[in-house]
């Protein structure tokens, strides 16, 4: 393996690593905040793809990229307070909520994405890249587009890190998340703050779709695989912090590459998994720490 | 306006659904008064607190502050299957968001606040309450000047204060939520005599401020420098009323409560 393709390697990782984080990042808003997980996340982001597609590239819309995300972001925090109404609070104050809105938010996730076939059709699309043209660094060339995205990431999780840190109503959501009845007792709108947390974690879903539908094929499937990578990042990494899964993306997106190259692709999804259980039986808790969050 | 007390619970009764708790409780609490409830553990002093700041749903009664009425009236809808979600059915009949913003704060007992926060951005989540009511100013100086350990340690995350400092934390946010009636739910329980002692200087500096208050503790002695007025509270049901001018002292008490066995 020369330097080169060592770096080429790497690079990939790291776009892998950047779409993981802001995934994992949606996902662990839902699960740190409401204590569920969301299996409709994947569907969230393959709605969010379409939406943008639908608004930037048709001849109906073509409004441009900017307008597009704002259709994700928008159209997608309606849809996950939506999901929120419609399939996790009505179960709120039964003892298994965990279990039961598994198998609610994974019926939510067929609906949506069998809508979604039913509305744009089974063939493949793909967004246009946001800049065209290649850069080189280091004789390794990679698209623009790959390293605008890593770019609008690392700002978007700073900002979403920097809302739940210092807003009002992040701080908020991480009170009501840690001791809900203290929190209603302080007068604090805990449905409201609940369906905002959903909201939030589907918008920035939304975005993971616009960027993924950019760099690969967008099918009405395409969340399916990117839900499973997100769980496998919040389980490998835990959400004790917020960065926690950030760090724990792009190990799982710097091993996905290293693997596809050495391993090959059919093997790729064995070798996290694996790994994800060797973790598991040495650090139960997550590589950084505790199912609990403070930040 | 003098007419209308400041609490009123008529007939309330309620419990964790499918056990009852408490029945038929008739309360009255005046303006600028405050209250004591003494009674056992397990009685239901608790739940029944809990009721009234609407944590949990009383089963029939109503609940009037400042002559509003705080629980939506009438007999709760009962469950006649275990297997139907009644969830979706059966509308919460209380709101304790409601219940907090107009001004009834509810100090809960051992009250572990939010593990992961800091001290700092406890105290700030408090003055919600407040807010819409057009309160004056910020709380949190005065909270600060009454607890001066807590300014200590602003930056430190809750879980790793000490019970006592847990505790007067609580109490701060309580205040600081500027209270209209403040509810306290055995503040002093588990703390050392010293640190027992200092809370209770604190909540006379409270009382003192003219912050009526809803007490629960197991010493008559403390509740007795505080309260104008003493419930007894047994079997889920008041069982008696004493005014401060002839409050017993605590060997009385427990006489009254439990016969001369237990003097």
């Amino acid at each position: 393996m020369t330097f080169e393709t060592f770096l080429f390697v790497l690079a990939g990782g790291l776009v892998l690593g950047a779409l993981y984080a802001l995934m994992a990042t949606g996902l662990a808003v839902v699960w740190t905040t409401l204590g569920i997980f969301n299996f409709a996340h994947g569907a969230f982001i393959t709605f969010g793809a379409y939406l943008a597609w639908q608004v930037s590239q048709t001849e109906a819309g073509n409004a441009g990229y900017f307008a597009g995300a704002a259709a994700a972001v928008a159209g997608l925090f309606i849809t996950g307070v939506i999901f929120h109404l419609a399939l996790v609070r009505p179960f709120e104050r039964k003892p298994n909520v965990v279990l039961l809105s598994v198998i609610t938010t994974l019926a939510g996730a067929t609906i949506l994405e069998n809508a979604i076939d039913l509305v744009w059709g089974p063939r493949s699309k793909q967004l246009a890249p946001m800049v065209p043209g290649d850069a080189t660094f280091f004789g390794v060339t990679t698209s623009k587009n790959q390293i605008l995205m890593i770019v609008l990431v690392l700002i978007i999780l700073a900002a979403v890190g920097a809302f739940l840190r210092y807003s009002a109503t992040g701080r908020a959501m991480r009170a009501v998340a840690q001791n809900r009845e203290a929190a209603e007792l302080m007068g604090l709108d805990v449905p409201k703050l609940y369906a905002g947390a959903f909201g939030l974690s589907a918008a920035i879903a939304g975005l993971a779709g616009l960027f993924v539908g950019s760099i690969h094929f967008m099918t009405p499937s395409m969340g399916t695989d990117p839900l499973m990578k997100a769980l496998l990042v919040v389980i490998f990494g835990g959400v004790a912090r917020f960065t926690s899964p950030i760090y724990a993306a792009f190990v799982v997106g710097l091993v996905e590459a290293f693997s596809t190259y050495y391993v090959g692709l059919y093997w790729t999804p064995a070798v996290l998994f694996g790994l994800m259980i060797v973790v598991l039986i040495v650090k139960p808790e997550g590589l950084f720490g505790k199912y609990e969050r403070s930040v | 306006m003098s007419t209308v007390p400041l609490l009123e619970l008529q007939h309330l009764s309620g419990g964790y659904e499918p056990v009852q708790i408490f029945r038929d409780v008739d309360l009255v609490i005046a303006h600028g008064t405050s209250t004591g409830l003494f009674g056992p553990n397990g009685h239901g002093k608790t739940t029944l607190l809990r009721t009234v700041s609407g944590v949990i749903d009383p089963w029939s009664g109503n609940i009037l502050f400042e002559g509003k009425q705080l629980n939506r009236p009438g007999e709760r809808g009962r469950r006649r299957s275990r297997n139907l979600n009644y969830d979706v059915f059966t509308r919460r009949r209380m709101n304790p968001k409601n219940v907090a913003r107009a001004g009834l704060i509810h100090v809960a007992q051992g009250n572990l606040l939010y593990r992961e926060l800091t001290v700092r951005e406890t105290l700030g989540i408090a003055p919600i309450a407040a807010r819409g009511r057009g309160e004056p100013g910020d709380l949190t100086e005065k909270a600060l000047r009454l607890f001066p350990r807590l300014s200590e340690r602003m930056n430190q995350k809750v879980r790793f204060l000490s019970g006592g400092e847990r505790q007067m934390l609580s109490v701060a946010c309580g205040l600081i939520a500027a209270p209209r009636l403040l509810i306290l739910d055995e503040p002093t329980l588990g703390l050392s005599p010293k640190l027992r002692r200092e809370l209770a200087d604190a909540i006379q500096a409270i009382k003192a401020d003219g912050v009526p208050l809803i007490i629960v503790d197991q010493d008559v002695d403390f509740l007795k420098s505080l309260i104008e007025t003493l419930y007894l509270f047994d079997h889920g049901r008041i069982s008696g009323r004493i005014e401060r001018a002839d409050m017993p002292s605590h060997e009385e008490i427990m006489r009254m409560l439990f016969g001369e066995v237990h003097s």
